[in-house]
């Protein structure tokens, strides 16, 4: 049996596997706890008030990502495309350093000032959402551009003390999201879920948009879903963990080069693959300095890139 | 089997024809001539629904195209347009998939598909591995997979290396047998003329002819239209290179 021909095959492989990191990222730490049997009140409080639901928080986030970035780079044609794209995490992250600025003690109110963020974001995207796809595309771009502007200027206002959490929050933070673990993990099934529906219209989506309606596809209807969950999915993992780069764009891509094009492999395997990425990520990224942490968004990058560059090397030659 | 009615076409701010009348029947196979940028293209996808037109109709058996849903157009239209993006990297195999999943083909109809145009070997190959002709090969097999009774053909012979193009030709006319409408782009005079029944010529100034192939493949018709000398008619149609040389 072929796993490209059948990816229902994936999801024992990546359940297992996903099981095998969260177990491991759970014992993983300055001391090695055994999370079966974690021993005295400090070690047990450590494994599951810290870091279990800090793991469900990193594996929602990073399969919120790559699924929102499989579904941007067939929206946009364009395989470069990730969640961020059309400017999202830029509003978002006004909103949030926006509500910092303004409340500075209560740390809550930053994850509340990015989900308003990101539909404010959305909600100017959507207006772009009826022209062709170059346009809407250059539309993100400048969006992004000018919440970036904003974003400058609000941080050139602020006291030295709020730049360095805007910056913490800018290059992501697992550690004390908002919204809690299994809510995450419910928003992650509910996208899969609603991406494995969609999968045979996305793959026909491939084929550019003249062709996809010549099948059968309503074009501007698919075009206006896939906004609205990519954008909202992305909402919600920039509201749940600041921005973290490279996990939505990175991954849709392996996931193509290991398993095929269609949507139905390409969804399940970076549903599962983003997850387990950013667990890996953040149980590095608690590991390397420890007891300070790393921002995680760099370590993403960091693992991502050069794993990404090294398959596109090999499927080339 | 087909009704055009009164159809007045756009690209962008610009009016390309006005008031198209006619009808085809199935087996029949039209092929629409004209410089470019007459609107060849645009009216092969207004027939599709893949363009909106300003004022008309166009009828399949009698009913409006517009009263149509996607997937109804989908069973009734076959439409071959430029070549898709290559991306995300499908294979032929997944490119043809993709075009019988919209109707009722099967594995065996694919593989019947890809031997038509001899692309067993490649099946298996990402379609940015392959070369336009190649490409185009896939798409004229994507097209016949579907099994559809109407075919609408954008320049098929479009990068196809001569024995390609003599095939796809046949094929065309075999289609035709079959009883489906094949309506075609074409460049090529002599394409044009070892295929059509009817000719729509469009001469890029909002002028439209109709009429049966012998009739419409004149010099005394079509050199004023594209600009060119030409000699002879029908099947022997050919532009007077000689007269260039001299020229120059």
């Amino acid at each position: 049996m072929n796993i490209r021909e059948n990816p229902w095959l994936l999801l024992p492989v990546l359940l297992a596997a996903s099981l095998l990191v969260g177990g491991l990222a759970l014992g993983m730490g300055e001391h090695w706890i055994n999370p079966l049997s974690p021993g005295d009140d400090m070690a047990s409080r450590i494994v599951w008030e810290l870091r279990w639901p800090r793991i469900l928080t990193a594996f929602a986030v990073g399969g919120l990502l790559a699924l929102a970035g499989a579904w941007f780079q067939v929206l946009l044609g364009n395989p470069l495309a990730e969640p961020y794209v059309l400017g999202v995490a830029g509003s978002a992250a006004v909103g949030a350093i926006s509500a910092m600025a303004l409340f500075p003690d209560a740390a809550w109110v930053m994850s509340i000032g990015a989900f308003i963020g990101a539909w404010v974001g959305i909600a100017v995207v959507l207006a772009f959402a009826h022209l062709g796809t170059a346009r809407l595309l250059l539309a993100g771009v400048v969006l992004a551009a000018f919440w970036g502007a904003v974003l400058m200027l609000l941080i050139a206002l602020l006291p030295e003390r709020g730049v360095v959490r805007a910056y913490a929050w800018m290059m992501g933070d697992l550690s004390n999201s908002l919204l809690p673990g299994w809510s995450l993990l419910l928003a992650w099934a509910v996208a899969l879920a609603c991406g494995l529906l969609l999968s045979l219209s996305l793959d026909k989506l491939l084929l550019g948009e003249k062709h996809a309606e010549a099948l059968g596809v309503d074009v501007y209807r698919l075009r206006r879903q896939l906004l609205l969950l990519a954008s909202a999915v992305t909402a919600i993992a920039v509201t749940a963990a600041g921005t973290i780069g490279f996990v939505g764009l990175v991954v849709p891509h392996l996931m193509r080069l290991l398993f095929g094009s269609l949507h139905r492999s390409v969804l399940i395997a970076s549903a599962f693959g983003g997850g387990l990425l950013l667990i890996m990520a953040d149980s590095a990224a608690r590991m390397v300095i420890a007891p300070a942490e790393l921002p995680v968004g760099v370590l993403t990058a960091m693992i991502g890139v050069p794993v990404f560059l090294w398959l596109l090397l090999r499927r080339t030659s | 089997m087909m009704q055009i009615q009164q159809l007045s076409l756009s690209r962008g701010d610009k009016r390309l024809f006005a008031e198209l009348s006619m009808q085809a029947k199935a087996g029949e196979v039209v092929v629409i001539l004209g410089p470019n940028g007459a609107g060849k293209s645009t009216l092969l996808l207004a027939l599709a629904g893949l363009h909106a037109a300003d004022s008309g109709d166009v009828r399949y058996h009698g009913t409006s195209m517009a009263a149509c849903s996607k997937h109804e157009l989908a069973q009734l239209i076959a439409w071959q347009g430029e070549l898709p993006p290559t991306e995300f990297g499908l294979t032929v195999r997944q490119r043809l998939e993709l075009a019988a999943n919209a109707t009722s083909a099967t594995a065996a109809d694919i593989d019947v598909a890809l031997t038509h145009m001899q692309l067993q070997a490649l099946a298996g190959r990402s379609l940015g591995a392959l070369s336009s002709g190649e490409r185009q090969r896939a798409e004229i097999a994507a097209v016949m997979v579907r099994d559809c009774p109407v075919l609408l053909l954008d320049e098929p012979t479009a990068h196809l290396d001569m024995r390609h193009q003599v095939d796809c030709l046949k094929l065309i006319r075999r289609e035709a047998r079959h009883g489906r409408l094949v309506f075609s782009v074409l460049h090529d005079l002599q394409h044009a003329a070892a295929v059509a029944d009817t000719v729509v010529l469009l001469d890029g100034k909002g002028g439209i002819c109709v009429g049966k192939a012998l009739e419409m493949l004149t010099a005394e018709r079509l050199a004023p239209v594209f600009g060119v000398s030409l000699q002879g008619s029908g099947r022997d149609l050919r532009p007077l290179y000689r007269e260039y040389d001299e020229e120059a």
